[in-house]
Protein backbone atom coordinates (compact mmCIF):
# COMPACT_ATOMS: atom_id res chain seq x y z
CA UNK A 1 0.00 0.00 0.00
CA UNK A 2 2.80 2.39 0.94
CA UNK A 3 4.39 1.44 -2.35
CA UNK A 4 1.31 2.74 -4.23
CA UNK A 5 1.13 5.80 -1.98
CA UNK A 6 4.71 6.60 -2.97
CA UNK A 7 4.42 5.98 -6.73
CA UNK A 8 1.89 8.77 -7.39
CA UNK A 9 3.90 11.57 -5.69
CA UNK A 10 7.10 10.35 -7.37
CA UNK A 11 5.49 10.40 -10.83
CA UNK A 12 3.96 13.85 -10.21
CA UNK A 13 7.31 15.01 -8.80
CA UNK A 14 9.16 13.82 -11.91
CA UNK A 15 6.68 15.68 -14.11
CA UNK A 16 7.14 18.91 -12.12
CA UNK A 17 10.96 18.55 -12.23
CA UNK A 18 10.81 18.03 -16.01
CA UNK A 19 8.57 21.09 -16.42
CA UNK A 20 10.88 23.19 -14.24
CA UNK A 21 13.94 22.00 -16.16
CA UNK A 22 12.46 22.94 -19.53
CA UNK A 23 11.26 26.26 -18.07
CA UNK A 24 14.78 27.05 -16.86
CA UNK A 25 16.47 26.03 -20.12
CA UNK A 26 13.99 27.51 -22.63
CA UNK A 27 12.48 30.36 -20.59
CA UNK A 28 8.97 29.20 -21.43
CA UNK A 29 6.58 27.59 -18.94
CA UNK A 30 4.95 24.65 -20.75
CA UNK A 31 3.46 22.03 -18.38
CA UNK A 32 2.53 19.81 -21.32
CA UNK A 33 6.07 19.65 -22.67
CA UNK A 34 7.38 16.67 -20.62
CA UNK A 35 4.53 14.49 -21.89
CA UNK A 36 4.99 15.66 -25.48
CA UNK A 37 8.75 15.07 -25.23
CA UNK A 38 8.17 11.58 -23.82
CA UNK A 39 5.75 10.67 -26.60
CA UNK A 40 8.16 12.05 -29.20
CA UNK A 41 11.07 10.07 -27.75
CA UNK A 42 9.08 6.85 -27.55
CA UNK A 43 8.04 7.27 -31.18
CA UNK A 44 11.60 7.94 -32.31
CA UNK A 45 13.79 5.20 -33.75
CA UNK A 46 16.16 3.87 -31.09
CA UNK A 47 19.48 3.70 -32.92
CA UNK A 48 22.38 1.42 -32.02
CA UNK A 49 25.80 2.86 -32.90
CA UNK A 50 28.38 0.91 -34.90
CA UNK A 51 30.32 -1.78 -32.95
CA UNK A 52 28.98 -0.91 -29.51
CA UNK A 53 29.63 -2.81 -26.28
CA UNK A 54 26.05 -3.97 -26.55
CA UNK A 55 25.53 -5.20 -22.97
CA UNK A 56 26.83 -2.01 -21.34
CA UNK A 57 25.01 0.15 -23.91
CA UNK A 58 21.68 -1.54 -23.16
CA UNK A 59 21.84 -1.75 -19.35
CA UNK A 60 23.22 1.74 -18.62
CA UNK A 61 19.85 3.62 -18.80
CA UNK A 62 17.95 1.01 -16.72
CA UNK A 63 20.73 1.09 -14.07
CA UNK A 64 20.48 4.90 -13.84
CA UNK A 65 16.70 4.60 -13.41
CA UNK A 66 17.10 1.78 -10.86
CA UNK A 67 19.58 3.88 -8.84
CA UNK A 68 17.07 6.75 -8.70
CA UNK A 69 14.18 4.46 -7.75
CA UNK A 70 16.29 2.67 -5.10
CA UNK A 71 17.08 6.03 -3.49
CA UNK A 72 13.39 6.94 -3.30
CA UNK A 73 12.61 3.82 -1.24
CA UNK A 74 14.36 5.10 1.90
CA UNK A 75 13.27 8.75 1.71
CA UNK A 76 10.12 9.42 3.76
CA UNK A 77 7.20 11.46 2.46
CA UNK A 78 5.69 11.61 5.97
CA UNK A 79 6.25 9.89 9.33
CA UNK A 80 4.74 6.55 8.25
CA UNK A 81 4.86 7.02 4.47
CA UNK A 82 8.11 5.37 3.45
CA UNK A 83 8.69 2.23 1.38
CA UNK A 84 11.34 0.71 3.68
CA UNK A 85 12.56 2.44 6.83
CA UNK A 86 16.05 0.91 6.83
CA UNK A 87 18.17 1.36 9.95
CA UNK A 88 20.98 2.19 7.51
CA UNK A 89 18.88 4.54 5.35
CA UNK A 90 21.45 7.36 5.29
CA UNK A 91 24.07 4.94 3.98
CA UNK A 92 21.72 3.13 1.60
CA UNK A 93 20.79 6.35 -0.20
CA UNK A 94 24.50 6.90 -0.88
CA UNK A 95 24.92 3.34 -2.09
CA UNK A 96 22.11 3.98 -4.59
CA UNK A 97 23.72 7.21 -5.84
CA UNK A 98 27.07 5.49 -6.41
CA UNK A 99 25.43 3.39 -9.13
CA UNK A 100 24.86 6.63 -11.07
CA UNK A 101 28.61 6.58 -11.75
CA UNK A 102 28.47 2.94 -12.81
CA UNK A 103 25.59 3.74 -15.19
CA UNK A 104 27.36 6.76 -16.67
CA UNK A 105 30.63 4.88 -17.19
CA UNK A 106 28.65 2.16 -18.99
CA UNK A 107 26.78 4.77 -21.04
CA UNK A 108 30.11 6.41 -21.87
CA UNK A 109 31.96 3.23 -22.83
CA UNK A 110 29.09 1.29 -24.40
CA UNK A 111 28.29 3.28 -27.57
CA UNK A 112 31.91 3.29 -28.87
CA UNK A 113 31.86 7.07 -29.37
CA UNK A 114 34.53 9.62 -28.46
CA UNK A 115 32.26 12.25 -26.90
CA UNK A 116 30.42 9.71 -24.81
CA UNK A 117 33.61 8.09 -23.55
CA UNK A 118 35.24 11.40 -22.56
CA UNK A 119 32.02 12.36 -20.75
CA UNK A 120 31.79 9.03 -18.91
CA UNK A 121 35.32 9.22 -17.55
CA UNK A 122 34.81 12.88 -16.69
CA UNK A 123 31.98 11.87 -14.41
CA UNK A 124 34.32 9.44 -12.66
CA UNK A 125 36.61 12.41 -11.94
CA UNK A 126 33.55 14.26 -10.68
CA UNK A 127 32.77 11.34 -8.35
CA UNK A 128 36.26 11.62 -6.85
CA UNK A 129 35.44 15.28 -6.17
CA UNK A 130 31.97 14.94 -4.68
CA UNK A 131 32.00 11.49 -3.03
CA UNK A 132 33.38 12.58 0.33
CA UNK A 133 31.15 15.65 0.35
CA UNK A 134 28.00 13.55 0.24
CA UNK A 135 29.10 11.11 2.94
CA UNK A 136 30.77 13.43 5.48
CA UNK A 137 27.84 15.87 5.93
CA UNK A 138 25.49 12.86 6.34
CA UNK A 139 27.82 11.62 9.11
CA UNK A 140 27.26 14.88 11.01
CA UNK A 141 23.48 14.65 10.47
CA UNK A 142 23.50 11.06 11.77
CA UNK A 143 25.52 12.21 14.81
CA UNK A 144 22.67 14.49 15.87
CA UNK A 145 19.98 11.88 15.20
CA UNK A 146 22.11 9.10 16.76
CA UNK A 147 20.78 6.99 13.90
CA UNK A 148 21.20 6.44 10.16
CA UNK A 149 17.47 5.91 9.70
CA UNK A 150 16.01 8.71 7.57
CA UNK A 151 12.84 8.96 9.67
CA UNK A 152 14.93 9.22 12.85
CA UNK A 153 16.95 11.99 11.19
CA UNK A 154 13.77 13.99 10.49
CA UNK A 155 12.45 13.35 14.02
CA UNK A 156 15.75 14.58 15.49
CA UNK A 157 14.92 17.98 13.97
CA UNK A 158 11.42 18.07 15.53
CA UNK A 159 12.66 19.29 18.90
CA UNK A 160 14.48 22.55 18.39
CA UNK A 161 15.90 23.68 15.11
CA UNK A 162 16.37 22.14 11.69
CA UNK A 163 19.83 20.96 10.70
CA UNK A 164 20.18 23.80 8.19
CA UNK A 165 20.43 26.19 11.19
CA UNK A 166 22.63 24.00 13.40
CA UNK A 167 24.88 22.70 10.58
CA UNK A 168 24.94 25.42 7.91
CA UNK A 169 28.35 24.34 6.63
CA UNK A 170 27.23 20.75 6.13
CA UNK A 171 24.09 22.01 4.37
CA UNK A 172 26.05 24.05 1.81
CA UNK A 173 28.52 21.23 1.15
CA UNK A 174 25.80 18.61 0.80
CA UNK A 175 23.74 20.87 -1.47
CA UNK A 176 26.67 21.40 -3.85
CA UNK A 177 27.60 17.70 -3.76
CA UNK A 178 23.96 16.81 -4.52
CA UNK A 179 24.04 19.05 -7.59
CA UNK A 180 27.25 17.31 -8.68
CA UNK A 181 25.69 13.84 -8.23
CA UNK A 182 22.77 14.81 -10.48
CA UNK A 183 25.24 16.46 -12.91
CA UNK A 184 23.22 19.66 -12.87
CA UNK A 185 24.91 22.83 -14.17
CA UNK A 186 27.54 24.04 -13.25
CA UNK A 187 28.62 20.40 -12.71
CA UNK A 188 27.14 19.03 -15.95
CA UNK A 189 30.39 17.52 -17.27
CA UNK A 190 28.93 14.17 -18.35
CA UNK A 191 26.41 15.83 -20.66
CA UNK A 192 28.05 19.23 -21.33
CA UNK A 193 25.78 20.27 -24.25
CA UNK A 194 28.06 23.04 -25.45
CA UNK A 195 31.30 21.06 -25.67
CA UNK A 196 30.50 17.33 -25.82
CA UNK A 197 27.21 17.47 -27.74
CA UNK A 198 25.30 15.66 -25.03
CA UNK A 199 28.22 13.56 -23.72
CA UNK A 200 26.98 10.21 -22.39
CA UNK A 201 23.58 10.81 -24.00
CA UNK A 202 25.09 11.74 -27.38
CA UNK A 203 24.60 8.27 -28.90
CA UNK A 204 21.26 7.47 -27.25
CA UNK A 205 17.93 7.98 -29.01
CA UNK A 206 14.34 6.83 -28.67
CA UNK A 207 13.25 4.56 -25.83
CA UNK A 208 16.77 4.25 -24.40
CA UNK A 209 17.11 8.05 -24.19
CA UNK A 210 13.64 8.27 -22.61
CA UNK A 211 14.68 5.81 -19.87
CA UNK A 212 17.93 7.74 -19.36
CA UNK A 213 16.04 11.05 -19.01
CA UNK A 214 13.51 9.49 -16.65
CA UNK A 215 16.36 8.12 -14.53
CA UNK A 216 18.02 11.52 -14.33
CA UNK A 217 14.77 13.27 -13.35
CA UNK A 218 14.17 10.66 -10.62
CA UNK A 219 17.73 11.22 -9.45
CA UNK A 220 17.26 15.01 -9.22
CA UNK A 221 14.05 14.45 -7.25
CA UNK A 222 15.71 12.06 -4.78
CA UNK A 223 18.67 14.39 -4.22
CA UNK A 224 16.36 17.32 -3.47
CA UNK A 225 14.29 15.07 -1.19
CA UNK A 226 17.49 14.02 0.59
CA UNK A 227 18.44 17.69 1.17
CA UNK A 228 14.96 18.18 2.68
CA UNK A 229 15.16 15.07 4.88
CA UNK A 230 18.68 15.72 6.12
CA UNK A 231 18.60 19.51 6.57
CA UNK A 232 15.14 21.07 6.09
CA UNK A 233 13.11 19.10 8.61
CA UNK A 234 11.53 16.65 6.15
CA UNK A 235 7.76 16.56 6.68
CA UNK A 236 7.83 18.94 9.68
CA UNK A 237 5.89 22.20 9.42
CA UNK A 238 2.68 23.89 10.58
CA UNK A 239 -0.83 23.97 8.99
CA UNK A 240 -0.26 21.80 5.90
CA UNK A 241 -0.36 17.98 6.02
CA UNK A 242 3.04 16.29 6.52
CA UNK A 243 3.41 14.91 3.00
CA UNK A 244 2.50 18.31 1.50
CA UNK A 245 5.38 19.87 3.39
CA UNK A 246 7.82 17.30 2.01
CA UNK A 247 6.49 17.95 -1.52
CA UNK A 248 6.64 21.74 -1.25
CA UNK A 249 10.14 21.74 0.24
CA UNK A 250 11.48 19.18 -2.24
CA UNK A 251 10.18 21.04 -5.28
CA UNK A 252 11.49 24.34 -3.90
CA UNK A 253 14.94 22.78 -3.53
CA UNK A 254 14.73 21.41 -7.11
CA UNK A 255 13.74 24.86 -8.42
CA UNK A 256 16.57 26.51 -6.48
CA UNK A 257 19.13 23.98 -7.78
CA UNK A 258 18.02 24.49 -11.39
CA UNK A 259 17.90 28.28 -10.98
CA UNK A 260 21.38 28.41 -9.41
CA UNK A 261 22.89 26.46 -12.29
CA UNK A 262 21.73 29.12 -14.74
CA UNK A 263 23.98 31.79 -13.28
CA UNK A 264 27.26 29.93 -12.88
CA UNK A 265 29.61 28.88 -15.68
CA UNK A 266 30.58 25.19 -15.88
CA UNK A 267 33.28 24.42 -13.32
CA UNK A 268 36.35 22.85 -14.89
CA UNK A 269 37.08 19.25 -13.85
CA UNK A 270 40.46 19.97 -12.29
CA UNK A 271 39.14 23.04 -10.45
CA UNK A 272 36.23 21.02 -9.10
CA UNK A 273 38.60 18.33 -7.80
CA UNK A 274 41.06 20.84 -6.35
CA UNK A 275 38.33 22.80 -4.56
CA UNK A 276 36.62 19.67 -3.27
CA UNK A 277 39.79 18.17 -1.83
CA UNK A 278 41.62 21.28 -0.65
CA UNK A 279 38.61 23.22 0.61
CA UNK A 280 35.53 20.96 0.71
CA UNK A 281 36.91 18.03 2.70
CA UNK A 282 38.62 20.20 5.38
CA UNK A 283 35.36 22.16 5.73
CA UNK A 284 33.40 18.89 6.03
CA UNK A 285 35.78 17.85 8.84
CA UNK A 286 35.26 21.23 10.54
CA UNK A 287 31.51 20.62 10.22
CA UNK A 288 31.78 17.21 11.94
CA UNK A 289 33.90 18.73 14.71
CA UNK A 290 31.46 21.64 15.10
CA UNK A 291 28.46 19.31 15.35
CA UNK A 292 30.30 17.12 17.84
CA UNK A 293 31.20 20.07 20.04
CA UNK A 294 27.71 21.62 19.92
CA UNK A 295 26.03 18.27 20.70
CA UNK A 296 28.44 17.76 23.60
CA UNK A 297 27.80 21.30 24.89
CA UNK A 298 23.99 20.80 24.68
CA UNK A 299 24.28 17.47 26.50
CA UNK A 300 26.13 19.01 29.43
CA UNK B 1 14.51 -21.42 4.08
CA UNK B 2 14.11 -18.26 2.00
CA UNK B 3 17.38 -16.67 3.22
CA UNK B 4 19.25 -19.89 2.32
CA UNK B 5 17.81 -19.78 -1.21
CA UNK B 6 18.81 -16.14 -1.60
CA UNK B 7 22.30 -16.78 -0.21
CA UNK B 8 22.70 -19.62 -2.73
CA UNK B 9 21.41 -17.50 -5.62
CA UNK B 10 23.66 -14.53 -4.79
CA UNK B 11 26.58 -16.92 -4.24
CA UNK B 12 26.04 -18.49 -7.65
CA UNK B 13 25.80 -15.01 -9.21
CA UNK B 14 29.07 -13.98 -7.50
CA UNK B 15 30.87 -17.05 -8.91
CA UNK B 16 29.40 -16.52 -12.40
CA UNK B 17 30.48 -12.85 -12.47
CA UNK B 18 33.87 -13.91 -11.10
CA UNK B 19 34.31 -16.27 -14.04
CA UNK B 20 33.19 -13.54 -16.46
CA UNK B 21 35.99 -11.29 -15.19
CA UNK B 22 38.54 -13.57 -16.88
CA UNK B 23 36.51 -14.53 -19.92
CA UNK B 24 36.47 -11.07 -21.48
CA UNK B 25 39.26 -9.08 -23.12
CA UNK B 26 37.50 -5.75 -22.49
CA UNK B 27 38.93 -4.03 -19.44
CA UNK B 28 35.69 -2.20 -18.67
CA UNK B 29 33.61 -5.36 -18.95
CA UNK B 30 36.11 -7.16 -16.74
CA UNK B 31 36.04 -4.44 -14.04
CA UNK B 32 32.25 -4.22 -14.13
CA UNK B 33 31.95 -8.03 -13.94
CA UNK B 34 34.03 -7.89 -10.80
CA UNK B 35 31.61 -5.23 -9.53
CA UNK B 36 28.79 -7.67 -10.31
CA UNK B 37 30.53 -10.34 -8.20
CA UNK B 38 31.11 -7.90 -5.33
CA UNK B 39 27.52 -6.61 -5.47
CA UNK B 40 26.30 -10.23 -5.35
CA UNK B 41 28.37 -10.70 -2.17
CA UNK B 42 26.65 -7.55 -0.84
CA UNK B 43 23.36 -9.29 -1.62
CA UNK B 44 24.57 -12.34 0.36
CA UNK B 45 25.27 -10.10 3.36
CA UNK B 46 21.76 -8.63 3.07
CA UNK B 47 20.28 -12.15 2.88
CA UNK B 48 22.22 -12.98 6.06
CA UNK B 49 20.60 -9.92 7.71
CA UNK B 50 23.95 -8.13 8.04
CA UNK B 51 22.37 -4.96 6.66
CA UNK B 52 25.20 -2.53 7.34
CA UNK B 53 27.84 -4.79 5.79
CA UNK B 54 25.62 -5.43 2.78
CA UNK B 55 24.89 -1.77 2.07
CA UNK B 56 28.52 -0.82 2.70
CA UNK B 57 29.70 -3.54 0.32
CA UNK B 58 27.29 -2.33 -2.40
CA UNK B 59 28.43 1.28 -1.94
CA UNK B 60 32.19 0.87 -1.60
CA UNK B 61 32.63 -1.68 -4.37
CA UNK B 62 30.77 0.43 -6.95
CA UNK B 63 33.18 3.31 -6.34
CA UNK B 64 36.27 1.13 -6.20
CA UNK B 65 35.53 -0.96 -9.26
CA UNK B 66 34.71 2.18 -11.29
CA UNK B 67 38.06 3.68 -10.35
CA UNK B 68 39.77 0.36 -11.06
CA UNK B 69 38.14 0.35 -14.51
CA UNK B 70 39.81 3.61 -15.52
CA UNK B 71 43.20 2.41 -14.29
CA UNK B 72 42.82 -0.81 -16.28
CA UNK B 73 41.90 1.19 -19.36
CA UNK B 74 44.87 3.51 -18.84
CA UNK B 75 47.51 0.82 -18.36
CA UNK B 76 46.45 -1.96 -20.71
CA UNK B 77 47.60 -2.02 -24.32
CA UNK B 78 44.22 -3.11 -25.70
CA UNK B 79 41.58 -1.84 -23.24
CA UNK B 80 38.59 -2.52 -25.48
CA UNK B 81 39.71 -6.06 -26.27
CA UNK B 82 39.01 -5.39 -29.95
CA UNK B 83 42.64 -5.78 -31.07
CA UNK B 84 42.61 -9.58 -30.49
CA UNK B 85 45.67 -9.18 -28.28
CA UNK B 86 46.41 -12.09 -25.94
CA UNK B 87 47.03 -10.60 -22.53
CA UNK B 88 47.48 -13.88 -20.65
CA UNK B 89 50.85 -15.26 -19.58
CA UNK B 90 52.34 -17.93 -17.29
CA UNK B 91 49.19 -19.98 -17.76
CA UNK B 92 50.43 -23.18 -16.10
CA UNK B 93 51.64 -21.37 -12.98
CA UNK B 94 48.38 -19.40 -12.80
CA UNK B 95 46.35 -22.60 -13.11
CA UNK B 96 48.37 -24.28 -10.35
CA UNK B 97 48.05 -21.23 -8.06
CA UNK B 98 44.30 -21.12 -8.74
CA UNK B 99 43.79 -24.79 -7.87
CA UNK B 100 45.87 -24.52 -4.68
CA UNK B 101 44.01 -21.37 -3.57
CA UNK B 102 40.61 -22.97 -4.26
CA UNK B 103 41.57 -26.08 -2.28
CA UNK B 104 42.79 -23.90 0.60
CA UNK B 105 39.55 -21.88 0.61
CA UNK B 106 37.44 -25.07 0.57
CA UNK B 107 39.60 -26.55 3.35
CA UNK B 108 39.11 -23.43 5.49
CA UNK B 109 35.35 -23.51 4.87
CA UNK B 110 35.07 -27.19 5.82
CA UNK B 111 37.63 -27.54 8.61
CA UNK B 112 37.08 -24.39 10.68
CA UNK B 113 34.67 -24.72 13.58
CA UNK B 114 32.15 -21.98 12.80
CA UNK B 115 30.18 -22.54 16.03
CA UNK B 116 26.45 -23.08 16.19
CA UNK B 117 24.24 -21.52 13.54
CA UNK B 118 22.42 -18.45 14.90
CA UNK B 119 18.66 -19.00 15.02
CA UNK B 120 17.87 -15.31 15.38
CA UNK B 121 19.78 -12.19 14.44
CA UNK B 122 19.81 -8.96 16.44
CA UNK B 123 17.97 -6.02 14.91
CA UNK B 124 20.06 -3.78 12.66
CA UNK B 125 20.02 -0.98 15.25
CA UNK B 126 21.55 -3.32 17.84
CA UNK B 127 24.09 -4.56 15.27
CA UNK B 128 25.09 -1.01 14.36
CA UNK B 129 25.56 -0.09 18.00
CA UNK B 130 27.67 -3.19 18.64
CA UNK B 131 29.76 -2.44 15.55
CA UNK B 132 30.32 1.17 16.64
CA UNK B 133 31.39 0.14 20.13
CA UNK B 134 33.71 -2.52 18.68
CA UNK B 135 35.38 0.05 16.42
CA UNK B 136 35.65 2.71 19.11
CA UNK B 137 36.88 0.38 21.88
CA UNK B 138 38.67 -2.90 21.22
CA UNK B 139 39.54 -2.35 17.55
CA UNK B 140 40.34 1.37 17.87
CA UNK B 141 44.11 0.89 17.77
CA UNK B 142 43.86 -1.48 14.81
CA UNK B 143 41.67 0.90 12.78
CA UNK B 144 43.81 3.93 13.58
CA UNK B 145 46.99 2.04 12.63
CA UNK B 146 45.53 0.85 9.36
CA UNK B 147 44.10 4.31 8.60
CA UNK B 148 47.40 6.10 9.21
CA UNK B 149 49.29 3.45 7.21
CA UNK B 150 46.98 3.92 4.22
CA UNK B 151 47.30 7.71 4.50
CA UNK B 152 51.10 7.49 4.61
CA UNK B 153 51.19 5.17 1.60
CA UNK B 154 48.89 7.53 -0.32
CA UNK B 155 51.13 10.51 0.43
CA UNK B 156 54.20 8.45 -0.51
CA UNK B 157 52.58 7.35 -3.77
CA UNK B 158 51.73 10.95 -4.67
CA UNK B 159 55.25 12.07 -3.77
CA UNK B 160 56.71 9.39 -6.05
CA UNK B 161 54.26 10.14 -8.86
CA UNK B 162 54.66 13.93 -8.92
CA UNK B 163 56.79 14.80 -11.93
CA UNK B 164 59.89 16.80 -11.14
CA UNK B 165 61.03 19.66 -13.30
CA UNK B 166 64.12 18.53 -15.20
CA UNK B 167 67.30 20.35 -14.14
CA UNK B 168 68.53 22.83 -16.68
Amino acid sequence: MTMLLMIVPIVVGIWVVATLESWVSTGRFRPGRPLAAAVAMLGQESLVPRRPDRILFEIAPPILLAAGIAATTVLPLAAEVIVIDLATGGLFVNAAWVYVVVALIMAGWGPNGAYAMVAGWRFLAQLIAYAMLTVMPITAVAMRAESLSTTAIVESQASGTWNVITQPLGFVLFWLAAMAVAFLPPFDHPVAPTELAGGVTAEYTGVRLAIFRLGRLTLILTLAAAVVVFYLGGWLGPWLPASAWTAVKTLTVVAAMLWLGRWVPRVRSEHLMAWSWKLGIPLALVNILWVGVTLWAVDR
Amino acid sequence: MMPTIFIALFGAAAIWFGVRVFQTSSMVRSALSLLGAMAAIGGMFLAMEAEFLGVLQLMMMATEMSIMAIFMVMYMMDPGGLGQMDMSHQQREALAAGIVATLLAVAVALLVNWGTVAKEVDSTTVQLRALGIEIMERSMLLFETVGVTILVSMIAAIAVAVAREPKR
